[in-house]
């Protein structure tokens, strides 16, 4: 099954789940509420905060 | 091919892999392994003897599997050179030795179980990419029951049936039965023009391809009822109009709907078609004898290695991208490399012939030219400041920059194959790279002309040229309005923006700052926008630990053609500068 990670819309903060592996090349990445590319991975670290 | 086999100044490599291409336009060095043919080919004659005493039966791949071959065989019919191959992993001659007939029989002695592969480098000046395509598996399609039902076969094992060098010699004839059947229907569009199933694409030759079939059909057989089943007849080319109308006038049946399934009658064989006709809204049975799906093209499977070895780039489609789908339609973005066929895109033979003509004139003035001229965009390494890191190397998506890590010295650009992304300026930690025309200072001096005034009032946007900059032309000529609070600086790629760029806009009181470049399918520098997201990441997370709202770095992927989108995008950059207060931009200034 393909790993998968939280992002967050830096445009309209929406969360989403999408995949995602640190192997894996950059892929160009869009937030599906507003369309937006400015889309961040948030990192495991942050989401024990 | 046989002109070309013949050509003195040709040297054709058959049974060759390119194993590693190195070097720059003019200078290119390619390693090519010659695989074993095990037959002499300069010796032999094809006269056919060791076919006739190979025990080894195998299916044809070029017809197919629709007939067989033997161990030893010459791959169809007007294969150049004209000389047999022997497949050692289906001989039984090899070890240990089980037959040797053909040796025994070849009265020239050209079989040689012993060849070796052979690796070869040659030099050359340019390379065209031929390497065309392969053709879609229709087995993922269940409804039309490829695997299912042996009379459903596809267009190329139909082409391959009615032709006069294929296994019936040109006789029509259904697979189950070897009769010439009376009811034909052919299936457009499979694996083309799907967002679900195939590709999205359409595969531009099908459409033709079945006319032309089922004008083959009534001219020989004129009693064969023929439906043709599609989503639309896409006939645009010279003369395919006219060919659509005969293939009409000779009684072919064009029915406006894809059949949603396909069922066998267990005791004829026949086919029973379920099928929509769109024009008259209809849900209506037909009956074939025999049902040809006309499948789409696809990228050819070893495009991955080919885009490897010349460091290309392809679209979405996975087809090669060129430099310039208007103005370079042949050019690769590596300097040097062009593209023939349907290695860019899907194309009939007219269109590969037109495409390869044109690279051929294109290689073949690089070459008489002997010079090659760059742009004067190229990048420069300041080889005092270089500490021979090797970061501009790496991400270099050219390689054209060199770099001993052993030796330690200072890296050096191959300037006949750097484009100019900047990305190297970009990710150099000690400033040691200066791009022409878009130096440090340059950009920086439009970043603090732009801010000098009233800096809380403006946004930043960094415009890569090819596509977001062009996305604002776009928007401009099409009278489509955007706040005049954008301030639009330009750089060759998106991947040239530098981090200190950023940080000195928001040290100077930028309340936000968007850098745009072209979507990754587009990108004109291989894969330079992968830098500039991965490096606006790391800003977010820089920003953020500075206590900096990551929110007001923002990035963006606009085309040239997205107009509407950069307008869009504007206007919502105008909203987040709004929201951003002067006590934010204060502390800003402060903590950078």
């Amino acid at each position: 099954m393909a790993e998968e990670a939280d992002f967050k819309c830096l445009r309209c903060g929406h969360q989403f789940k999408a995949p995602y592996s640190p192997k894996d090349e950059p892929q160009e990445r869009a937030c599906p509420q507003c369309g937006s590319n400015s889309v961040r991975r948030i990192k495991e670290k942050a989401k024990g905060k | 091919m046989t002109d070309v086999g013949r050509h003195p100044r040709i040297e054709l490599m058959t049974l060759s892999e390119v194993a590693d291409v190195q070097g720059y336009i003019g200078n290119f060095r390619v390693k090519v392994l010659r695989k074993a043919r095990y037959v002499d080919e300069k010796e032999c004659t094809a006269c056919g003897d060791c076919i006739d005493i190979c025990p080894v039966i195998k299916p044809n791949e070029f017809d197919l599997g629709l007939s067989t071959r033997r161990a030893i065989y010459q791959p169809f019919p007007q294969a150049v050179p004209a000389a047999f191959a022997l497949n050692m992993e289906e001989c039984l001659g090899n070890n240990p030795i089980a037959c040797g007939k053909c040796l025994e029989k070849c009265e020239k002695e050209c079989i040689d179980y012993d060849m070796q592969d052979e690796e070869v480098e040659i030099k050359v000046g340019t390379i065209i990419v031929a390497t065309g395509m392969d053709v879609y598996d229709p087995t993922e399609l269940d409804e039309f029951g490829y695997t299912r039902f042996e009379n459903v076969i596809t267009s190329l094992e139909f082409e391959r049936l009615i032709n006069s060098g294929g296994p019936t010699e040109g006789h029509l004839i259904r697979p189950t039965d070897w009769q010439l059947p009376k009811r034909v229907a052919f299936i457009q569009c499979i694996g083309s023009r799907s967002e679900k199933r195939g590709n999205p694409y359409c595969s531009n030759v099908c459409c033709m391809n079945t006319i032309k079939d089922s004008l083959l059909i009534k001219d020989h057989w004129p009693e064969v009822e023929i439906k043709v089943f599609y989503m639309d007849i896409r006939a645009f080319g010279k003369g395919f109009e006219d060919l659509y109308k005969r293939s009409k006038a000779n009684g072919v049946m064009y029915i406006r709907g894809i059949p949603g399934d396909i069922r066998e009658d267990p005791e004829t064989k026949n086919l029973i078609l379920l099928a929509e006709d769109s024009n008259s809204g209809k849900v209506v049975e037909h009956e074939a004898d025999m049902v040809i799906l006309s499948i789409g093209l696809i990228p050819s499977a070893e495009n991955s290695l080919i885009r490897q070895l010349l460091t290309l780039s392809r679209t979405s489609d996975g087809f090669f991208m060129e430099a310039h789908p208007k103005l370079q339609p042949v050019d690769a973005p590596t300097k040097g490399v062009f593209f023939a066929g349907c290695a860019e895109s899907p194309k009939d033979i007219k269109d590969s012939v037109t495409q390869a003509s044109a690279a051929a004139s294109r290689a073949n003035i690089l070459m008489s030219a002997g010079k090659f001229t760059v742009e004067a965009i190229t990048s420069l390494i300041n080889e005092e400041l270089c500490k021979a890191c090797g970061v501009c190397a790496r991400v270099c998506p050219y390689h054209a920059i060199e770099f001993d890590k052993e030796k330690k010295l200072p890296a050096r650009v191959i300037e006949a194959s750097c484009a100019g992304c900047g990305t190297c300026g970009a990710e150099c930690a000690f400033d040691a790279v200066i791009m022409r025309h878009f130096t440090d200072q340059q950009i920086l001096g439009q970043v603090e002309a732009i801010l000098e005034e009233n800096p809380q009032d403006k946004v930043v946007v960094f415009a890569c040229n090819w596509c977001s900059y062009a996305g604002a032309d776009f928007a401009g000529i099409s009278r489509l309005q955007y706040p005049s609070s954008i301030r639009i600086i330009r750089t060759m790629c998106s991947g040239r923006v530098d981090e200190n760029f950023v940080l000195h806009a928001f040290k100077l009181g930028a309340p936000v700052v968007l850098v745009s470049g072209c979507h990754f399918a587009d990108c004109h520098y291989i894969n330079a926008n992968r830098w500039t997201q991965k490096r606006v990441e790391k800003l977010w997370d820089k920003l953020e630990k500075k206590g900096i709202r990551p929110e007001r770095l923002q990035l963006e992927w606009i085309s040239a053609a997205e107009g509407l989108k950069f307008a869009k995008v504007m206007k919502e950059m105008e909203e987040l500068r709004q929201g951003v207060t002067l006590e934010e931009i204060e502390y800003t200034r402060k903590e950078l």
